[in-house]
């Protein structure tokens, strides 16, 4: 393997997967440095296997994953079936102050996290384009709407995502897909708020990055309902189904999995980058790989970490963090606030077909009034069905009626409700190295100091009063509303920690996601 | 017996961890070993206890003109999570829990719920049934019967395959179909 290639490229998730695919079909000689393993679709995909085929029949290697995984099993998709493409907690330490949780869920294989996502895609618009202006939150973003919209455009025509067109100004319609149909409890959901709140509260279908019909050589979707499993017929997004066999199509791409990036070489004769530091995942050698140009596609945190991680008597804190605002402004959102209602209607309809996602509710607070409690606002992920026998533990009774009802009837249908709101950037939720804590490849490992704060929290309380203000606009029974305590980090969506701006002084990457210490080295994932 | 036909009596297949010295030996080898076999499938539960789990399972999930919980093995399932899956203070919550049942039959003039009449057993289950939000006792481990028991049965191959007949494969969504139960 030469040892200088034009491009670097560090992960090979969604944003690696998408930089590879760019860089090599521009003609550049690429690298994609993966920390984790490969993965073969035909061996590691596992979206058909039944419960019995499985010792625990789904519900988890209980000890094994208390063990090693303790805080990756935190999320659903971390399961019996599915646990490999998440990592080892032991091997992959992080510190965190005392009261302070931070769940970092992290997938290091090929296609990172791009296997197990929510495949729920959604535009910004300039009310969240403009929101730290007006507000005076954080620093200005350096582009607008008009400024995306292209890319977006470019995208969005690529991956495949399914939607419907609302003409909503704060979540702009995309590039879609005919999406699956309501199903019919939630059509008549959607016609009651449509009536009850005049539009203000709109049940849309899920704007998702899964195919209804065939696409760019990808399978449509024949809804097994198992996606974060991994999935043979390609029809969800992700780098291993798409954009990475895209770059190899190429002949531009080399990918070497097993190559944990430990920091950015920094060369102060050209005031650039000159390439990595990796260490071989198998062997622990530490060699190095030069390029023109260094993408740090590494998933928000690992890819401030190496910044962090790489010190040089010019940067000495680290490159990037000239403004001293790398590793700051720590965000995810905030979920767990909802409802659980029965439905009054559609009792002798049923479904066909498991869809992996089902509707959403766009922002509407702050959108057109301006809300007494809080900045911001948040959407609902929803859907309306009924359950099958899994509502047995929960059902009165045993014996032969109880057996032939779970066999061949359904439950109510069940519409929920679940809030994910937006988290504001703050300075003193922040990563750091933590110096005396290293990972199992000797690689300096990160402290995360994160909190949500009243604004969050105020926010997931509203959540609960408008789901449960909807379920009873709809004369929804037995509605029960929850509001989890969730540390950060759970989302999933964490971003922030070097973020952009029109500043050098107070920002760490350009509009163009170059850092401004090092022009050459581009963050084109959440962390900016 | 012979050593060597002992030997052949455990059979080929089995990899003996060494030879006994002398026949009687291989013989008792040969009956522990015959022991764990027959055991396997119970770890935790023992045979007083998995009638009870066997009959209060069966009970929940009977056979009907479809398998029940027995047929597809549900005891050896809740005896696996009992012997792998739960922790210690969930083993030993359910087992007291069993045997609260067999004290709550005193109650009701038997000294064991297995020797309860089909109608008392009946109504003993449905009275636990509503008190399993309590949690303790014989209504916990009722409880965590019926939960593993509805999981055990539905997820089992039998079910899945002739009973639900689940389905991977549909060629598109359609959440509008008419359904009437069959019950």
């Amino acid at each position: 393997m030469a040892d200088t290639y034009d491009a670097i490229v560090v992960g090979s998730g969604i944003s690696g997967g998408w930089a590879a695919k760019e860089l090599t079909e521009h003609g550049l000689k690429t690298i994609v440095l993966e920390a984790g393993r490969p993965i073969d679709p035909a061996i590691d995909y596992r979206e058909h296997v039944m419960p019995f085929e499985k010792r625990y029949r789904g519900m988890g290697n209980r000890h094994q994953q208390e063990r090693y995984q303790p805080i990756q099993s935190q999320c659903g998709a971390c399961d019996e079936y599915a646990s490999k493409f998440f990592v080892n907690d032991l091997d992959n330490p992080y510190s965190t102050p005392e009261g302070k949780p931070f769940s970092w869920i992290r997938g290091r294989q090929v296609g990172g996290k791009s296997i197990m996502w929510g495949r729920c895609v959604f535009r910004w618009s300039d009310l969240d384009y403009e929101a730290n202006a007006r507000e005076g939150v954080g620093v200005d973003w350096p582009i607008r709407y008009k400024d995306m919209a292209p890319w977006w455009s470019y995208v969005e025509k690529f991956v495949g995502i399914q939607g419907r067109h609302e003409g909503l100004a704060q979540l702009p319609d995309g590039e879609f897909l005919k999406p699956w149909p309501l199903n019919a409890a939630e059509q008549k959901a959607r016609e009651v708020l449509l009536t009850k709140f005049n539009g203000e509260r709109l049940i849309t279908n899920m704007r998702l990055a899964v195919l209804t019909e065939d696409h760019l050589g990808r399978q449509k979707c024949h809804l097994c309902g198992n996606c974060y499993r991994g999935c043979v017929t390609l029809s969800y997004f992700s780098s291993l189904n798409s954009t990475l066999p895209a770059a190899r199509k190429t002949g531009n791409l080399t990918l070497r999995p097993f190559s944990v990036v430990h920091s950015v070489i920094y060369d102060p004769k050209t005031k650039k980058a000159s390439g990595v530091r990796v260490v071989d995942g198998n062997t622990k050698e530490m060699f190095e790989v030069k390029a023109k140009v260094v993408f740090l596609c590494a998933a928000a945190l690992e890819s401030t970490r190496i910044l962090l991680n790489s010190l040089s008597p010019e940067f000495p804190t680290g490159l990037g963090n000239s403004s001293g605002e790398l590793g700051h402004n720590l965000m995810d959102h905030i979920m767990g606030g909802g409802a659980t209602g029965e439905l009054p209607w559609a009792k002798d309809r049923r479904e066909l077909g498991r869809r992996p996602d089902a509707i959403y509710v766009p922002r509407f607070r702050n959108v057109k009034s301006k809300h007494p409690d809080f900045q911001r606002g948040y959407g609902f992920e929803g859907r309306a069905e009924r359950a099958g026998w899994d509502r047995g533990a929960s059902m009165p009774g045993f014996g032969a009626s109880f057996k032939k009802s779970l066999i061949g009837d359904l439950g109510p249908w069940e519409m929920s409700f679940d809030g994910f709101g937006e988290m504001l950037p703050r300075h003193e939720n922040y990563i750091s190295i933590d110096p005396h804590l290293v990972d199992a490849w000797g690689i300096p490992a990160l402290h995360i100091n994160c909190k949500y704060s009243d604004n969050e929290l105020k926010m997931q309380e509203d959540m609960v009063v408008t789901a449960t203000e909807m379920l009873e606009a709809m004369g929804a029974k037995n509605i029960r509303t929850f509001k989890e305590n969730n540390a950060p980090g759970l989302v999933i969506h964490e971003t922030g920690t070097a973020r952009m701006g029109r500043d050098p002084k107070t920002s760490v990457v350009n509009m163009h996601n170059q850092v401004w210490d090092a022009p050459n080295v581009f963050m084109t994932d959440g962390a900016c | 017996m012979q050593r060597r036909e002992v030997v052949k009596f455990l059979g080929a297949a089995l990899a003996l961890p060494f030879i006994p010295r002398n026949a009687e030996a291989a013989i008792k080898l040969g009956a522990d070993l015959h022991r764990r076999l027959a055991d396997v499938p119970f770890r935790t539960l023992n045979p007083d206890q998995q009638k009870l789990v066997t009959m209060i399972a069966e009970m929940i999930i009977p056979r009907t003109d479809t398998p029940g919980a027995t047929d597809v093995k549900v005891p050896e399932f809740i005896d696996l999570i009992l012997t792998e899956w739960a922790s210690d203070d969930e083993r030993n919550a359910f087992l007291a829990g069993l045997n609260d049942m067999d004290v709550q039959a005193v109650a009701m003039g038997s000294p064991r719920f297995l020797e309860l009449t089909e109608v008392k057993r009946g109504e003993f289950l449905t009275g636990l049934d509503a008190k399993r939000p309590q949690k303790i006792g014989a209504a916990h481990a009722f409880d965590r019967i019926k939960t593993l028991t509805v999981y055990g049965y539905f997820t089992s191959e039998p079910v899945q395959v002739d009973v639900l007949e689940t389905q991977m494969f549909f060629n598109g969504y359609d959440g509008n179909v008419p359904f009437t139960p069959r019950v």
